[in-house]
């Protein structure tokens, strides 16, 4: 039953024109940077590489493929969370606001069983997103700009990552972003469990982001306590990656993090809709 | 045999009661009238009968087993619609029952999906989204969805609200033909106790949530007098026959040629009987039982 339900959710999630809003815009998003880096991609490195060109001289090609995509993940894995929640979000207060819970709720699938098909079917969505996001950003600037190994600036300096490397690494970030996502796109199906529409839960989603985002890089000591436990400070965690010495004890505490972000916002979601009252 | 007993069934939405106390039982073969004025708690029993709401008290029982424990098996042999269903609009007629059918618990084959189509007059319609369908066809899809998985029990609430009269006696019809072709055991709830007598053999009224009188529906009808509307060509020679053959009876004039005519007993056949002999010129008699009026009799005892 719940195969077949999940099933159902997924065709749901492909016949609803929400879902390729999500696509749609990450695809022109990363068309745009594409094109932008196209165009004057190298006057933006030189931007970034000015400051160092007194005491380093760069050869072979800086503005490759593996750059472009380093900068694109940086630039979107912060808008990625609002196309997910876009679905997400709707999942169960869909249902609600649509009447059709009602139908669903009369058949002999379990609440739990509706909710964890749901779940599955939203995993699977923040799955393709990623993958699309992965391949748009990597395959297709790597088409577009060749390879090469990758400058990586951060608050220590310069890191120049071999292009060997960077198979393994970029493959690890885009799974722990993929986690992150998958974090918001349970956080989504929560507040979904409490709403009657899905402009809660999508607006409700994003706030909780913005706030947590906000809190966490405002340098007052009341919120170090906190923020290791905000799973904002962990959605990052994918560019931890693109550390040398590779920061293993960092992303592993991440990892555990949003996981059990994940299990604790799920049980949420499953005690809700089961001790629901469907009145609509 | 009782396929659903409702046992003191309570519910309470924080301090508000909605049903205090309500229990009847539903035979095999019934098609079971579950009366009650707006905001009587039919609604919220029907919901509790379908695991929507949690009751608060007492208990029911489908075939003998506990709704609470048995939750997945009764509802694989239960066919509801509530108030109105709602589909998918996104998608197509079909798609919808394909949905609904893998989640029913049995195998559905998609031959019996298109029986369904074919049973509910929705032939040729099948691949059209339900976004274009009238309230009546959505209805009529209810009814197919419902049937589906070959249940044993049909639970329809308010089936008939929001449609035109097309629609109410398109899926009046289709209920008779549950009973009649299909032989399931139906619980229709509704408001309008003409609906019940025309459909249901037993039925319930509930009234402020607590059951105020259950049997079967003719015992129960023949307790309350029988209003008529009479329309008719000429009102002097039906006033005649009135004063010469049933003086006891009281009427009045509702408009020109129409009359409202309260009777104590069933004395239809002869007054009809009496009004053609007459050459009163008997045009329309229209059958009228308010419920209201039905309520204050039962609830008077």
């Amino acid at each position: 039953m719940l195969r077949k339900n999940t099933y159902n959710e997924l065709l749901k999630i492909a016949t609803k024109i929400r879902s390729y809003i999500g696509i749609g815009a990450l695809t022109l998003l990363i068309l745009i940077v594409l094109f932008a880096m196209k165009a004057d991609g190298k006057s933006y490195v030189g931007f970034v590489t000015a400051s160092f060109e007194q005491t380093l001289s760069f050869n072979g090609k800086i503005l490759n493929g593996n750059l472009i995509a380093f900068i694109i993940l940086q630039m979107l894995i912060v808008h990625v969370p609002l196309l997910i929640a876009l679905v997400t979000g709707d999942l169960i207060s869909g249902e609600e606001a649509t009447g059709t819970v009602r139908m669903l709720a009369t058949k002999p699938i379990s609440r739990t069983g509706i909710v964890l098909s749901k779940w599955f079917a939203a995993t699977i969505y923040t799955l393709i997103m990623t993958l699309w996001l992965g391949f748009l950003s990597l395959f297709v600037a790597k088409w577009m700009f060749g390879t090469g190994d990758l400058i990586v600036l951060n608050s220590e300096g310069l890191l120049v990552l071999p292009e060997s490397e960077l198979a393994w690494r970029f493959g690890l970030s885009l799974m722990i972003a993929f986690l992150a996502l998958w974090t918001v796109a349970t956080l989504s199906m929560a507040f979904s469990a409490f709403a009657k529409n899905s402009v809660g839960p999508i607006v409700s989603t994003m706030s909780v982001i913005i706030l947590f985002t906000i809190i966490g890089t405002l340098d007052v000591s009341v919120f170090d306590s906190i923020k290791p436990f905000m799973f904002t400070t962990h959605m990052a965690a994918w560019r931890s990656v693109f550390e040398d010495p590779f920061p293993t004890s960092t992303i592993v505490e991440s990892v555990v993090v949003l996981m059990l972000h994940i299990l604790v916002l799920l049980g949420i979601t499953l005690y809700r809709f089961n001790k629901k009252d469907i009145t609509s | 045999m009782a396929l659903i007993q409702v046992l003191s069934l309570q519910k309470h939405f924080g301090a508000f009661q909605a049903v205090k106390d309500v229990s009847f039982h539903v035979n095999q073969g019934d098609v079971f009238g579950f009366l009650g004025p707006n905001g009587a708690g039919k609604s919220t029993t029907i919901r509790c009968l379908l695991s929507l709401i949690t009751p608060s008290g007492g208990d029911i029982r489908f075939f003998g087993k506990s709704l609470r424990e048995n939750r997945s098996e009764v509802l694989s042999r239960v066919g509801c619609i509530i108030e109105k269903p709602d589909f998918y609009k996104y998608l197509s007629a079909q798609r919808n029952l394909e949905i609904f059918a893998r989640i029913s618990g049995q195998q559905i084959p998609s031959k019996k999906i298109q029986e369904m189509l074919d049973f509910v007059g929705l032939t040729g319609r099948e691949k059209d989204k339900v976004a274009g369908f009238s309230h009546g066809m959505k209805q009529r899809l209810g009814i197919a969805q419902t049937l589906l998985h070959n249940p044993d029990i049909v639970i329809l609430d308010e089936p008939t609200t929001g449609l035109d009269p097309q629609g109410i006696i398109e899926v009046r019809n289709l209920i008779l033909r549950l009973r009649d072709e299909q032989n399931k055991t139906v619980l229709l709830s509704s408001h309008q106790l003409s609906e019940i007598e025309i459909i249901a053999n037993r039925m319930v009224i509930i009234n402020q949530g607590r059951t105020v009188v259950e049997g079967e529906v003719q015992g129960l009808l023949a307790k309350q007098s029988l209003n008529l509307e009479i329309t008719v060509e000429d009102p002097l020679k039906m006033e005649a026959v009135f004063s010469e053959k049933f003086p006891e009876l009281t009427f009045r004039l509702l408009y020109p040629n129409t009359y409202h005519v309260e009777l104590h007993t069933d004395q239809r056949k002869e007054l009809i009987q009496h009004l053609v002999e007459g050459g009163s010129g008997v045009k329309a008699v229209i059958p009228k039982r308010s419920l209201e009026d039905f309520f204050i009799k039962m609830t008077e005892k």
